[in-house]
């Protein structure tokens, strides 16, 4: 433990990130704003994010990013990771492998109270593994978990069937909505129904006060956190605003002192770190790095070919979609795993860089040379509409494959028929869609590849029918290698074949930002500031 | 439904008496609430037949939000939210639960859709009130003053304005009145119904009431000055026209004063275009707060029928349309007996 450097965050699809999805890379000049002196105690901070208002406070199962921002801080999880790439005991002091890999052992921290005043004890952290994490919040990653038990008062054994490597485990235990619930309040109901979800009771730095929907969560600070002297701040208000240009508007008039996750457009973050009362800064994303990618429908004869595909890469000029979609707040994506993720990332691969003889060269190879009428073929392409800068990359790479003489037929539908078409009815030869995935790349990443991954109805899976034997079996190795710098060497073999063959490739990676106040003090430290308890921030005077 | 009572000049029948009166208006409610049935179940049909046609559907939603991967257990939700019923089976079922009034599950919030808009519906319908209330003083006012100062600079003055808050689109302005009244003099709230976070956060009583109107103003007035444009040049046509009947200038024959005979007779009469556009605008009103209830963060159904939308959350915007149109259907009942009163000539077919 404590010695993987990369990020651990499982992949939430942000389901109401419907934000201005702008992000802020270079930021040159604008900085976060971190401690300065002593700590001022008390105060109301009102924040809000680049997205709309949850479904319910807290969904077991996830639900997307604006449940896991208003559960955060009420919830706790029994790990966390630092800004350093440590991994750090929460609600577990401590945790160890077995030497077969296939039981770890968790220390659980005493005097921890939830909210209502009863004691969080093993019984609360088995019962969160074993029938929320299992059934609900983790349960892709947890196919071969085996059980789990409370041998005495201090402690828990996570069993598995199969060796289970350290980043891996850690990774499950700072999973993104991975909390540990009260058993006294969701035993016995159905998790996802339970009322207590609206007006959650959990172990953090906030207590739930009241949700008055349409406009904001009120919390108040746990004066019985287990962390002596934290929260500084007597009241914690998320707020929701719908529009980024009223957010903007919210933030420069007072009412609100930090967005997170994108909460104003570009020209707004310039406008508002320019009156100097404002800070925007690209930390505090570092375990959530989002791309938008491009895929391949395999069920089409002319992307069977991995030329084909590979051309079409090579046609679009990343780059490009940087500077002008994202207001050069990204940057080109070359490989499923991301730059930033220093554990699994390397650069080592195939470049499908912005090339356009080569892809023509390659169209030509494979036997698709242009025809009288100037084009080789056409293909539907379907942009997910869920972001609006998908449509805008949409337009731009339908005018890159026309020159590159591929005729293509663009669509932009709404969120809910984007998922239909790509993970249902595989209507599309091309998408050009959105993943959030985190450092641990089972299954988040993979299953994008896999054959196992082929679920039809499941979204956000291998829609594209990919199939490689050569890849499931090295996938197979990476879940149970336990040595890391072989399951190192074995992820960076998967980004060498996976670049190569080109069923799906980020185009870019996008960089989110968060602005705050220039009095808000401690924010943006922690690698996914969204899912954080906040329980550390403060208001300078 | 106005449309439907006989204009003055067609009905020769002498008026009753009050009792009459009240008798006719009890029959004429009577009528529209029997009228009512036909024309909700119309737009449950018509409203639920449009979603089905939507592609995608909430549980693919929320199996993508959840992660869910298994696809027995998508199949299960699909079977316990009845979405593998026949679309047919699944109309009549809501009809019925509808005539019971059950306006279903809102399995994406996980409670009750009654309880879901219940939230915001009391939000809506103070801005709708507000903003019509705002567009007919502001549009009856500057009608009336346009017609009697017709061709003069306040006559240009108020047709120019007019002209501006009828091409102004409701967000731009919403934005505008945001940037010039809450960030650059500070007068007013960005957003949001009540303070929260701050002084007054959570006030109750008078302070709590005040609270909220002023948070009101800039909403109301971002609604409310488009249909007051569209008032302001209807009323002053309308008071032009009725100022060249002969009972005005019979009026004037009698001696009486210019303000008289345009308080006590023409403005009256020049009201019922007004009356009627505002029936069939309630519709259009309702409409507009989606937008500007999302410029102002106002928590009314506007962002509530947005989200059920984009999450397909069927029995919300089943519920949704149910409800609004509910509330059109009342106001355009209350709009036909206003029309009695102003016009006791007028009686109904």
């Amino acid at each position: 433990m404590g010695n993987d450097r990369n990020r651990v965050t499982r992949r939430a699809f942000g389901g109401g990130v419907f934000s201005a999805g702008v992000v802020v890379s270079s930021l040159a000049g604008i900085a976060p704003s971190f401690a300065q002196g002593a700590p001022k105690r008390g105060g109301t901070l009102v924040a809000t994010w680049g997205g709309g208002e949850p479904q319910a406070c807290y969904v077991p199962a996830g639900g997307g990013s604006s449940p896991t921002f208003s559960s955060s801080k009420l919830f706790e999880r029994l790990a966390k990771r630092a800004m350093d790439g440590k991994f750090e005991g929460v609600l577990a002091e401590s945790w160890k492998p077995s030497a077969d890999f296939k039981t770890y052992t968790l220390k659980i921290r005493k005097g921890v109270k939830f909210h209502d005043g009863k004691d969080m004890t093993v019984d609360d952290v088995v019962f969160s593994i074993g029938e929320i994490w299992k059934k609900y919040a983790a349960a892709a990653a947890m196919t071969d978990f085996a059980g789990v038990e409370a041998p005495d008062a201090d402690t828990v054994v996570v069993k598995y069937n199969t060796p289970t490597p350290e980043f891996f485990f850690s990774s499950a235990l700072c999973g993104i909505v991975s909390y540990v619930v009260p058993k006294h309040i969701y035993a016995g109901s159905d998790p996802v129904t339970n009322p207590a979800n609206n007006a959650p009771i959990g172990t953090g730095p906030w207590k739930f006060k009241e949700w008055v929907r349409g406009s904001h969560f009120e919390y108040v600070k746990n004066e019985n956190y287990w962390q002596k002297d934290l929260p500084y701040m007597d009241r914690l208000i998320i707020r929701y605003v719908r529009d980024p240009a009223g957010r903007a508007a919210a933030m420069e008039a007072g009412d609100i002192q930090i967005g997170v996750f994108n909460p104003v457009a570009p020209p707004d973050i310039k406008r508002l770190t320019g009156t100097g009362k404002f800070v925007a800064t690209p930390k505090g994303y570092e375990e959530s790095v989002w791309s938008t990618t491009l895929e391949c429908n395999m069920r089409n004869p002319v992307f069977a070919k991995r030329e084909v595909r590979q051309a079409m890469f090579h046609a679009i000029d990343r780059s490009f979609i940087a500077k002008t979609v994202y207001y050069g707040y990204a940057r080109p994506g070359t490989s499923p795993i991301y730059s930033p993720n220093t554990a699994f990332f390397t650069a080592d691969t195939y470049k499908t860089g912005f090339d356009p003889k080569k892809a023509a060269a390659l169209l030509d190879a494979a036997g698709y040379p242009k025809k009288a009428d100037g084009k080789r073929f056409t293909v539907n392409l379907l942009a997910a509409g869920w972001f609006t800068e998908n449509g805008k990359i949409g337009a731009y790479v339908k005018q890159a494959l026309e020159d590159a003489g591929v005729g293509v037929n663009l669509s932009v539908p709404d969120r809910p028929t984007s998922i239909k078409r790509i993970y249902t009815d595989y209507d599309y030869d091309m998408a050009i869609s959105n993943q959030a995935n985190p450092s641990e790349p089972i299954p988040s990443t993979t299953q994008y590849f896999t054959t196992d991954g082929i679920k039809k109805g499941v979204p956000f899976r291998n829609a594209n029918g990919y199939s490689n034997p050569e890849v499931d079996a090295l996938v197979e190795k990476i879940k149970v290698e336990t040595d890391p710098a072989k399951r190192r060497e074995l992820v960076f073999q998967f980004q060498k074949i996976i670049t190569v063959e080109a069923p799906l490739l980020p185009l870019v990676e996008i960089e989110s930002i968060t602005v705050a106040s220039t009095r808000v003090q401690n924010h943006s430290n922690d690698p996914n500031y969204l899912a954080a308890s906040w329980a550390d921030i403060w208001l300078a005077s | 439904m106005a449309g439907e009572l006989a204009s003055p000049a067609a009905s020769r029948r002498p008026t009753g008496g009050g009792s009459s009166r009240r008798i006719a208006a009890l029959r004429l409610l009577r009528r529209r609430l029997i009228q009512a049935v036909p024309l909700m179940l119309g737009v449950v049909v018509i409203n639920f037949c449009l979603i089905q046609m939507a592609p995608g559907s909430f549980l693919e939603l929320m199996t993508a939000e959840n992660q869910v991967s298994d696809p027995a257990t998508i199949e299960l939700l699909r079977k316990t939210y009845g979405l593998d019923d026949p679309v047919w089976l699944q109309l009549v079922k809501y009809i019925w639960a509808l005539v019971q009034f059950d306006f279903g599950f809102s399995y994406r919030q996980n409670r009750p859709v009654i309880d879901a808009i219940s939230d915001h519906l009391p939000a809506t319908l103070l801005l709708m009130v507000s903003s019509i209330t705002l567009a007919l003083a502001v549009g009856v006012a500057a009608g009336v003053v346009a017609s009697m100062k017709v061709r003069t600079f306040w006559d240009s003055l108020v047709s120019v304005a007019a002209m501006f808050f009828f091409a102004a689109p409701g967000f731009w302005l919403g934005i505008m009145l945001i940037v010039l009244f809450s960030v650059k003099l500070g007068w007013l709230p960005v957003g949001g119904m009540m303070t929260i976070g701050g002084v007054g956060g959570g006030a109750t009583g008078a302070g709590g009431v005040l609270d909220v109107l002023h948070h009101l103003i800039l909403p109301t007035l971002a609604l409310g000055l488009f249909y007051a444009a569209i008032y302001t040049r209807v009323m002053r046509s309308s008071m032009l026209e009725v100022a060249q009947l002969d009972f005005v200038r019979t009026a004037r024959a009698k001696g009486l004063s210019r303000n008289q005979v345009t308080i006590g007779h023409v403005l009256r009469n020049a009201l019922l275009p007004v009356v009627t556009i505002l029936g069939v605008q309630m519709g259009t009103v309702l409409a507009g707060s989606v937008v500007i209830e999302s410029v102002f963060s106002w928590p009314g159904v506007g962002s509530l029928l947005f989200d059920s939308v984009s999450s397909r959350n069927y029995p919300v915007v089943l519920g949704i349309m149910v409800l609004g149109s509910l509330v059109v259907i009342a106001a355009n009942i209350a709009v036909d007996l206003v029309y009695m009163w102003l016009d006791p000539r007028i009686e109904i077919r």
